[in-house]
């Protein structure tokens, strides 16, 4: 047994470190710590940034214009960037559409949309979920409608991450009604300035507006924009959301929590001394780091054993788990490490009064990161996969 | 990054896992001697046989998983105290916990000059052994079994073995040093508990699942029940954070002392709370036969319990974390 990282891997770390230590600019990086809205030109400018370096693609083969990296790189890259807190690459066309185009698209398709997602010409948004369709996903009811060499798509997606700053969206929709509900279903790409395409912001507890409501109305689609055979999206889809289960155990951010949150607990005074010598702060923070220690060991097991080819099973869902209760935990000490000073709310997730604007943060952030054990497969789901599995034995 | 297990180390398992299916009761020790296995907290300068983290893990791991009892933990690390301090190897038992506190040492053990007086409780693997390991407040003392003053009165422990009070009375004591200067055998000592409690973990969780999977209610099998999946799921991730706590610890067993330390206490804490929520669910999950003293699940129960307290259980271990306290000190 070898817990060390190999003298390419830790060279490796260090070019990362260097490179965020020169590209990463501070304004920008305390306001991804802050937790604050980023406009689409900081998000697309950090992009650009990677990909001058190579880097935007860390999970793509070197024959589409990725970096190739090995399980481990990715694990470091995003681990580093996260305690840096560079802005985390949007994943919607880079992690998820770019390996089922990859694997499933036409060479038409990867030819003309694999570079642009590498050079920002367009920015992704996925339509998945619908108000009927959520953790029962293959209930979804969006329906395609062939018309001579154009789909009709009429129904409506929700959850949208950031689909306000999107050009085009990859979408499940009912191509069937046919046989079991899996059976009927297709991966359509649709340009959002298509006629009779709205999108509607949905505002979040925490105020931010990062998700939309994506309504279809008649909108003409050319049949060239079907992914692989029609009535079979499904089998994309899964295989899209093993990719979006990369990093799922958020190690990086984690780690950059719990920084964050031993620094406050440092500043803050409580009866009079620092609240991390209170006891039971000090003892609740131990034990949410004590759990990141094993879990990050865990992740590093998990990502080891499927670099030797071992198929990764329930682990995604374990990580899953484990990796929210763990980030979730360390919001909630955060914020109320604050106590009363973080009563607030940052309006439309953008910065609050000047001097408060750390714990406002910290709220913000607690309300938002409700979403972890929510979304990608809420955890009751990850729960019944994990359960399934045990069940067959 | 390789976590898997060398070939040397599989080839121990398979050995191990053999002896412990050919052997329990009294034929278990000498069959465990004769692989090496009292030697295992040794390194190989001091006359063990392997002495690294992982070998250390993965032996007591199969004890624990097995069903094997404790004793050889607490065996051992008189054993490699001894060597440590450049005495002659014998049979020590560990007296280590106190009566009146819950993990505090020197409290009812007291030194003056070579002399000990007070009084150890929960003493395991005194039955043949030469004397006993004690603990004071700073410091490790060897006591001689037959020494003036020395009196011990046996009873059974939760996990069945013999154990019993070492009462001192103005015994003459050995010291072998302080705490800190032999905290590299005690974090030994505390891999092999840690590895020793994630093999009942283990037992207890393949009980329970095994269970769940054959016994039918309303027509079909437990596990199908949402309400009992869901909570086996958390156990299971449970039970790997544990394994990730011992790989942890066992990887840094020879790192600087504040960083092993870290780990030391990280483990004793991971993996006493799943050593806690396996010993209550694994019950409640059975159902009334996991209350019976005939179905195996009850010595699991016990040794789960045994494996958090032994050394400082979850809750010490914790604040001593939460504090940045060296582990022995």
């Amino acid at each position: 047994m070898d817990m060390s990282f190999t003298p390419e891997e830790t060279a490796f770390r260090d070019e990362i470190r260097a490179f965020l230590k020169a590209e990463l600019d501070p304004a920008l990086a305390r306001k991804v710590r802050l937790h604050h809205d980023l406009t689409k030109a900081e998000m697309e400018g950090w992009h650009a940034k990677l990909q001058s370096r190579g880097w935007l693609a860390g999970n793509w083969p070197k024959e589409f214009g990725g970096a190739g990296w090995t399980a481990i790189q990715r694990h470091i890259f995003e681990e580093e960037s996260a305690r840096a807190h560079a802005p985390r690459i949007v994943p919607f066309g880079i992690a998820m559409l770019g390996p089922v185009l990859q694997k499933f698209g036409s060479k038409e398709q990867q030819d003309h949309w694999l570079p642009r997602i590498l050079n920002g010409d367009d920015w992704w948004c996925q339509g998945y979920s619908e108000p009927g369709a959520g953790s029962d996903l293959a209930g979804l009811r969006c329906e395609a409608r062939r018309d001579g060499d154009h789909y009709v798509v009429n129904g409506q997606k929700t959850w949208t991450t950031l689909g306000q700053h999107a050009n085009m969206i990859f979408c499940l929709v009912r191509t069937s009604t046919e046989g079991k509900k899996q059976e009927g279903i297709s991966f359509l790409l649709i340009d959002m300035e298509t006629p009779g395409v709205t999108v509607r912001p949905i505002v979040l507890l925490d105020g931010a507006a990062e998700v939309n409501e994506v309504w279809f109305d008649n909108v003409r689609v050319p049949a060239a924009n079907l992914v692989g055979t029609e009535n079979e999206g499904w089998t994309y889809a899964k295989y899209l959301l093993t990719h979006e289960r990369t990093n799922i155990a958020g190690v990086g951010f984690a780690t950059a929590a719990l920084d964050n949150l031993k620094r406050v607990a440092r500043a803050q005074i409580h009866r009079g001394k620092p609240l991390s010598e209170d006891p039971a702060f000090a003892a609740d923070m131990a034990s949410v780091e004590i759990e990141l220690m094993a879990m990050s060991t865990t992740n590093l097991r998990m990502l080891s054993a499927a670099a030797q080819g071992q198929a990764p099973g329930i682990e995604s869902s374990m990580l899953k788990i484990k990796g929210t209760q763990i980030r979730q935990r360390l919001d909630a000490l955060t914020r109320r490490a604050y106590g009363g000073q973080a009563m607030a709310l940052p309006q439309g997730g953008n910065e609050g009064p000047e001097d408060a604007d750390e714990a406002l943060a910290a709220t913000a952030t607690w309300l938002n990161n409700r979403k972890l054990s929510i979304y990608g497969g809420s955890n009751e789901i990850q729960r019944s996969i994990i359960a399934g599995a045990m069940a067959k034995g | 990054m390789d976590f898997q297990l060398s070939d040397d180390h599989r080839m121990l398992q398979d050995s191990l896992r053999g002896v412990l299916a050919r052997h329990s009761g009294d034929g278990l020790a000498p069959a465990l001697a004769e692989l090496g296995i009292p030697e295992a907290l040794l390194t190989e300068a001091e006359g063990g046989f392997d002495g690294s983290g992982a070998a250390v893990a993965l032996i007591f791991e199969e004890l624990g998983r097995a069903g094997a009892p404790s004793t050889p933990v607490a065996a051992m690390i008189g054993a490699a105290a001894l060597a440590q301090a450049g005495h002659d190897a014998a049979v020590l038992a560990f007296a280590d916990a106190e009566p009146g506190t819950r993990h505090d040492r020197g409290v009812a053990m007291r030194a003056e000059g070579e002399c000990l007086t007070g009084r150890k409780t929960m003493v395991i693997g005194a039955e043949g052994a030469q004397g006993f390991l004690v603990t004071t407040a700073d410091a490790l003392w060897r006591v001689d079994r037959d020494a003036e003053g020395v009196e011990f009165r046996p009873y059974p422990l939760m996990d069945d073995q013999p154990g019993g009070d070492l009462i001192l009375c103005d015994a003459p004591a050995t010291r072998l040093g302080a705490l800190s200067g032999h905290d590299g055998v005690l974090a030994r000592a505390v891999l092999a508990h840690a590895a020793y409690g994630l093999g009942v973990i283990t037992a207890a969780f393949d009980l329970t699942l095994d269970y769940l999977r054959q016994r039918k209610q309303f027509g079909q099998p437990l596990i199908a029940f949402q309400a009992l999946a869901h909570r086996m799921a958390d156990l299971a991730v449970e039970v790997e954070q544990a394994r990730s706590a011992v790989v942890n610890l066992s990887g840094h067993l020879d790192a600087e002392p504040a960083l092993r330390d870290r780990h030391l206490q990280a483990c004793k804490v991971t993996v006493g709370r799943a050593a806690r929520l396996l010993a209550e669910e694994s019950v409640q999950l059975h159902g009334g036969i996991g209350m019976t003293e005939e179905y195996a699940l009850g010595g699991i129960i016990r040794r789960l319990i045994a494996a958090d307290t032994a050394m400082g259980d979850a809750d010490y271990h914790l604040e001593r974390f939460a504090l940045a306290e060296p582990a022995f000190a």
